[in-house]
Formats: C-alpha cells, structure tokens, sequence
C-alpha cells in the first residue's frame, strides 16, 4: 500500500523516464506525464535532480543513470526528498523540494555514495612489482610532506630509481607550513580520513599539534635516530631532489589538488569504510578515486586550492617559526631557505572557508562521468 | 527456508533494548521453537543497519562492512519458521534502502517470497522529544535543549538534527517508506504504555506482535538503557563541550557514556525529570492526534492502545535544563568525579600488575639470551648471514629442521 497519490507517481517516473534517456528538463518546466515503468521505489529529488546535472555536463551511460536512480544518499542528512508541485503537501514527511533549488551538499551525498560503488566494484590493483634499487646508484629516501614526496618519489621510480638502496641520504621535503597543513588534509582524506578542513584545524589548533605529516622536526628527528644526524636533509627547493637523490635530470613540480578534490575524497572515504576494510579503503582511494579526481579537476576551473582561515594563520605561523628554529638549532643540513617554512599569506584575509559545496559537487559529476577511465584501469 | 520474518524498525527509546536482551538470553530456546534471532550480541543487528544505511558511527564501520548481506544470508538459510531483525536506527532507512532490505530478505511486491511482517514500537511524542535530546547528549552533542527544539520545530527540518529525529520519529512517515510494498495487517505498531501502567505490559505487547507468547523467555531484571535527570543531563553536556575535542570517540564511550552517564549519573533517581517545556505542548499534541488519525485511518494492526501516543505533558514538572539548578550538578558532579576516581584507581592497580607481569618477562627473556649456548649460536648465524655461501648453508639448515620462515 502506498500512501501517495498516484498520479504524483506517474508524474515522477515520467521525469525519472526522460532523465535516464537524456534529459535535462528541470522539474519546474516539466509537463508531460505520460505513462512510464516505474522501479521497485520512486527515487527522491536528489538522485533525480544529480541525473540531471550529469546530462547537463555529458552523457551517463544507462548503468550510471540506473545507479544514480536507485542510490541514496550516505550518512546521516535530509531523507530521499518528494518533489514540489505534483502532490497536495502531506502533513507528514519532509516538505518537498523543487530539486534544481537543493543545496549542492544533499547531491554530493548521493554523488560521494555512488563513487564509493564505483571504486569498492573495481577491486584492488594487482600489487606492483618494485626493482631493487641497483647497488652503485645513491640510495635515497624521500620523506616529509607525503602530497610533495610520493609524486617526486613515484618519478623517480618510473626513471629505474627506487627508493632505498645502500646508506640512503633521507631527503625530508616540504614547503611553508600552511601548504604542508593543508597537504596533510588532503592526503589524510585520500587515506585513512578526515573532518571537514575548518574543523580538523580547530582540533589541531585547540591541541596545539602541527599535523604529523607537516611536522618536518619531528621528521628529521624520527630519521635521525634511525640513520644518524649526516644523513638527514631538509629540502625545502624541490629543484635540488634529483641532484641529491642521484638523477640528473630535472623533475616535474607536484600539482597542487584543489580542496574540493580532497573534500570529495573525504566524503567518498566515509562511504567506502562501509563497504570494505581499512587497509583496502585507503589503497582504493588511492589508486581507483585519486586518478579519476586529479584528471577530473584539472579541467574544472572553480576549484581552489585551501587556504588556512584567519583565525588559525598566527597559530600555523607560530609553529612555523618554533619548526625554522628546531631545525636550525639541530644543524640538519638544509637545501632552500629555512625562512620559506613561514607561510607568506597570499589571500586575502576574509578567504578561507575550506572547499565551495557547488565545485565539490561540480568536480563530483566530472568524476562520475569519468567512468570509462576507471573500466580502463581495472581491466 | 525461513517463511517469515519479523522485522521490528524502531522506533528508538521504546524499550528497543530490552527486547533484543531478551532474544539474545533466549535465543536457543526461540531456536527450538523454529524462530531465529540471527545475532553474536544483543545489539548485533545495529551493525547490519548501519552497513545498509551506510551510516558511519564513530569508527565502528569496520565492524559493518558486509553486515547486513550477511544477516539477510543467515535469515535466508534458516531452516526454522520465523527469523527476527531488530535494531531501531532502521526507522531512519530511505526507500531505496528499504527496497534492498526487503529484496535481500527474500520479499516480492507480488507477496511470492518470504512473508514479511513489520514492527514499529512506538511512544508518544511529550517523552520521546526529550528522550531523543537527552540520546544526543550521550552522543557527544552540546547543543542546548531550547537549540535543539528550535531544530525539531523547523518546518524546513534542514537541520542534522531535525532530520534524523523526524526520520525516526515521524511514524507514518516511517510506515510510508517500511510499508510500502506490505499489505496493512501484516504492519504491526506496538505503542509503549503510558506511565503507571503494569511494569511487564510492554512486554506483553511485543510478545503478542512477535508471536511468542506461550514460549517461557527468561526476562531481564533491569533496564538496559536508563534514563538521566535534569542536572545529569546538564551536567554531561558541559563536559562534552569542555573534553569533546580533547576526548576520541573510543575514550568517550566508556568513559563517558558507560560509566559516568549510564554506570553513575543515571542512579540519581530523585533529580527533576526531563520534561517537555509548556510552550511546546500544544504543538506536540497536535502532532501527536494526527499521527493517532492517520494510523486509524491505515488500518494498520495496534497492540496496546492508541491512547498511548497521546502523552501527558503534566507527568514531571518542567524544569529547564539549559538553565539547571546550579547545586544539583555540583552534586552530580561530584558524584561523577568520585566514580572516575574510583576506575582511576582501578586502572592504577591494573596498570602496576601488567608493570609486573611485563618485568617479569623482560627478566626470563634476559636469562635466556645470557645463556652462553644462545650467544654462540647467536654470533653463528650473524657470522654465515654476512656471506652468500653462509646464507646458503642457513637455508639449507633450516629446510633440514623443516622450519621456511626466516629467523626474526
């Protein structure tokens, strides 16, 4: 028994029906309601109005179009929503939305649910095989900043030259300290998981912690007792790694990933630790969501990359400095300029309000629509 | 096969708890009886909802992954009459959730497959509204009682809050999403009863709606889940503002809601009851007869009264928690202070056995590595694991001893 008007249904799966064929007529300019098959259940205004989105930005495959219909949205938030103006208003239930006004928060639900699908049916990359690095090349470790050091580390892996090898110099990089919180962020939500930017900084703040990751003392520190004091470097100039690390070629700078990309990773995590363990989540994330999300935001120009708010910028530059003298009182060597640990505030003030919901969800339709890209790496 | 299941959805705070105690102690029994109540815990099924909700629930979600095609597995293969699923965040399931739910039981919209039978237990809105504010302040929440009325009587209900309250509480809202595709007899709505009334009715009623009358259960002597007084209540919501970003998750459970909430705070029986404040009343009565009119006018099956939906706000006088008596919490405060002091010790003790069960080993494990016997055969494999010829030896020593894994 279904407590709902039927013509309300006929309406809706009509839509639903001109959706997943193409469609990108808005629910308030539609009309027609001719007779449709409609599923098992009647999908609410956000996945409707997501499939909408993604047949204004490019062409869903049928599979996708039929997932989006039948998700829903993850975590705890606003129920499947009923849409306005086709059904006298109930006195119970949510009141209904017309979907194209829906915050673009309540998309990327459903949007982060169906790439947590996505990723999780695509399994886990078969293990890559690693040479051992060759016995008379200087061995090296790349450290420090993991958003800085694993795309350098992996360049060097694709020239023949493998971390580790014999007596390694232990090169600790990074940048000034608000790029390097925010580095952590995102790495962190392309990992094990994370609160939203402003929050974690808060907790961070309140605790008076430098992220692990950010944290280049402790770094050195930790290497230092493992390899001695003379093997430990800080390189804060990237054009010094290859000289130090062996190779003479010159290697490209790291692309910095917007904040929208980590907050879409963030959300897609916090569903995928439903679906599968820890250890398989991160790799996931890592190797199946990463990808998809850097090509995905490199074509999208609203993202931004995060920016530390004002409240918190006296805290990260103070830890800065106390990190600048911690490590030159400890005598690391040190390639660049130690006064570039200091962050340099570029924006402007009032910025800083962590990733914008509308590109989060701009950047989640690319990556859903990048779906081919993901059948191609699994296969 | 399994012929039926029930499948009870919420709602919370209507003695939820108690019934899954009772069919976790009894669960043999209901097993000899041909009715399973598929669990390794009491509680086991909130794992199953929260991996079908995909609800992320402070870090248990490695627990749920899989859970609920698991539970749905076992209730399948059953060899008995009847399986029983039970947690009440279910309430809270979207429609496309409650498709798969239903799908993976084995129900078809045609009424082919398994015979489904739903549960909701359900309580009047004057003690659930309170009730829900004083569950989120044992979550961690914060929020002030007049912050989180103003969320639940938002008509926009944008709100975390207001949703997930309304999701759980709004009870034909629920049934149009559960009972969609089940004919009405086969929904069955337990109302919890008034106060005052016969302490095992409740009982009795869920008995009737899960068919186990007539099989003698062993009942539980307390409450499970027991309820905090005004200045308790006030009193946890001050240290959750003051510790929540200091305290992980994994701390607070035990620390927090287990042993001060429901251990310590929840034995002062004599504090003010939370109440709901006069300004609401009529507004939640209202609420109230037009969930009475419309289950009366569904048809659904009730077991108990539906009288029972209309509260009665006189019941305690309502005290504002926001503002509490300022002598009270200092005297659940120290009450709460005396209880850490206590498990402090506690760990103190545990912590100095543990110190000398752990000096102990070190001591054995220093004896033997001063045998001269361990330090020559030591300094024998350090001295052929420097070459390629001693390693070759150490290989086909160990294949000899039948030993493959390498020494440590």
């Amino acid at each position: 028994m279904l407590i709902r008007d039927s013509s309300y249904e006929e309406a809706v799966s009509a839509w639903a029906a001109h959706l997943r064929a193409g469609g990108t007529t808005p629910w308030a300019a539609w009309e027609a309601v001719d007779a449709a098959d409609r599923g098992r259940y009647l999908p609410g205004a956000q996945q409707l109005e997501l499939l909408r989105r993604l047949n204004q930005a490019g062409h869903p495959s049928a599979a996708l179009a039929d997932s989006v219909l039948a998700a829903s949205a993850a975590g705890r938030g606003r129920p499947d929503l009923e849409l306005a103006g086709a059904v006298p208003e109930s006195a119970f239930g949510p009141a209904p939305v017309d979907p194209a006004a829906l915050p673009a928060g309540e998309l990327v639900r459903v949007a982060a649910s169906l790439l947590a699908d996505q990723v999780a049916d695509a399994g886990l990359p078969e293990p890559e095989v690693r040479r051992r690095a060759s016995w008379w090349r200087r061995g090296y470790r790349l450290v420090g900043d993991p958003e800085l050091a694993d795309p350098l580390r992996d360049q060097l892996v694709a020239r023949g030259r493998p971390p580790g090898g014999r007596e390694p110099r232990v090169l600790v990089v990074g940048s000034d300290l608000a790029t390097m919180t925010a580095h952590a962020w995102t790495h962190r939500a392309f990992t094990e998981g994370v609160n939203a930017w402003r929050e974690w900084l808060r907790q961070l703040q309140e605790r008076r912690e430098v992220p692990a990751r950010a944290d280049l003392l402790a770094v050195c520190r930790a290497w230092e007792r493992r390899v001695g004091k003379a093997r430990v470097h800080v390189v804060l100039d990237l054009g010094a790694v290859p000289r130090l690390a062996g190779d003479r070629r010159s290697l490209a700078a790291p692309e910095p990933l917007a904040g929208e990309a980590g907050e879409l990773a963030r959300r897609v995590g916090s569903v995928l630790g439903l679906l599968v363990l820890p250890d398989a989540r991160e790799t996931l994330l890592t190797t199946r969501l990463r990808p998809r999300v850097e090509q995905a935001a490199r074509s999208l120009p609203r993202t931004s990359a995060l920016v530390v708010p004002p409240e918190a910028r006296d805290w990260v530059e103070g830890a800065a400095e106390r990190m600048r003298e911690g490590i030159k009182r400890a005598g690391y060597a040190v390639h660049g300029d130690l006064d570039d640990l200091v962050p340099r505030w570029s924006a402007p003030a009032g910025t800083g309000g962590g990733p914008a919901p509308q590109a989060t969800l701009d950047l989640a339709v690319r990556v859903l629509l990048d779906e081919r890209a993901d059948v191609g790496r699994t296969a | 096969m399994t012929r039926k299941v029930i499948l009870h959805v919420g709602t919370p705070k209507t003695g939820t708890s108690y019934l899954q105690h009772v069919l976790f102690k009894n669960k043999r029994l209901l097993g000899e009886h041909g009715i399973l109540y598929p669990a390794d815990r009491f509680d086991a099924h909130f794992l199953a909802a929260l991996d079908l909700m995909r609800l992320p629930w402070g870090g248990l979600e490695r627990e749920a992954v899989g859970a609920w095609d698991r539970l749905a597995a076992e209730v399948r293969d059953w060899g008995g009459t009847t399986a029983v699923i039970s947690h009440e965040i279910l309430a809270g399931a979207s429609r496309s959730q409650v498709g798969r739910a239903l799908e993976s039981l084995g129900h078809q919209r045609d009424g082919s497959g398994v015979e489904v039978h739903l549960v909701l237990s359900v309580r009047d809105l004057v003690r659930q509204i309170p009730a829900e504010w004083q569950e989120n302040v044992k979550h961690r929440s914060g929020m002030s009682y007049a912050r989180f009325l103003a969320r639940i009587t938002d008509p926009a209900r944008n709100s975390r809050i207001a949703s997930w309250f309304w999701s759980v509480q709004e009870v034909p809202e629920i049934l149009d999403r559960w009972g969609a595709d089940l004919p009405p007899e086969r929904i069955h709505l337990v109302t919890v009863p008034s106060p005052g009334g016969a302490p095992d009715l409740l009982w009795k009623r869920f008995s009737q709606a899960f068919g186990l009358e007539g099989i003698d259960l062993v009942l539980e002597d307390e409450r499970v889940n027991p309820s905090l007084g005004v200045p308790e209540t006030a009193l946890i919501r001050r240290i959750n503002r003051s510790a929540n970003r200091v305290l992980e998750p994994a701390d607070y459970r035990p620390l927090v809601r287990e042993l001060l909430a429901h251990q310590t705070l929840s034995r002062r029986v004599l504090s003010p009851r939370l109440a709901l404040p006069p300004a609401q009343v009529p507004w939640v009565a209202e609420r109230e007869a037009a969930f009475v009119a419309e289950i009366e006018r569904r048809g659904y099956d009730v077991v108990g009264d539906l009288d029972d939906l209309r509260g009665n706000p006189t019941l305690h006088p309502y005290v504002d928690p926001d503002k509490p008596r300022e002598r009270d919490v200092a005297g659940a405060a120290v009450d709460a202070i005396k209880a850490l002091l206590l498990e402090n010790a506690r760990m103190r003790g545990e912590e100095a056995r543990l110190q000398a069960e752990l000096d102990e080993t070190r001591h054995a494990l220093s004896r033997s590595y001063l045998r001269p016997s361990y330090r020559a055969r030591e300094k024998a494999v350090k001295g052929l694991a420097r070459s390629r010829v001693g390693r070759g030896l150490l290989g086909a020593y160990r294949l000899a001893r039948g030993r493959s894994s390498r020494s440590a």
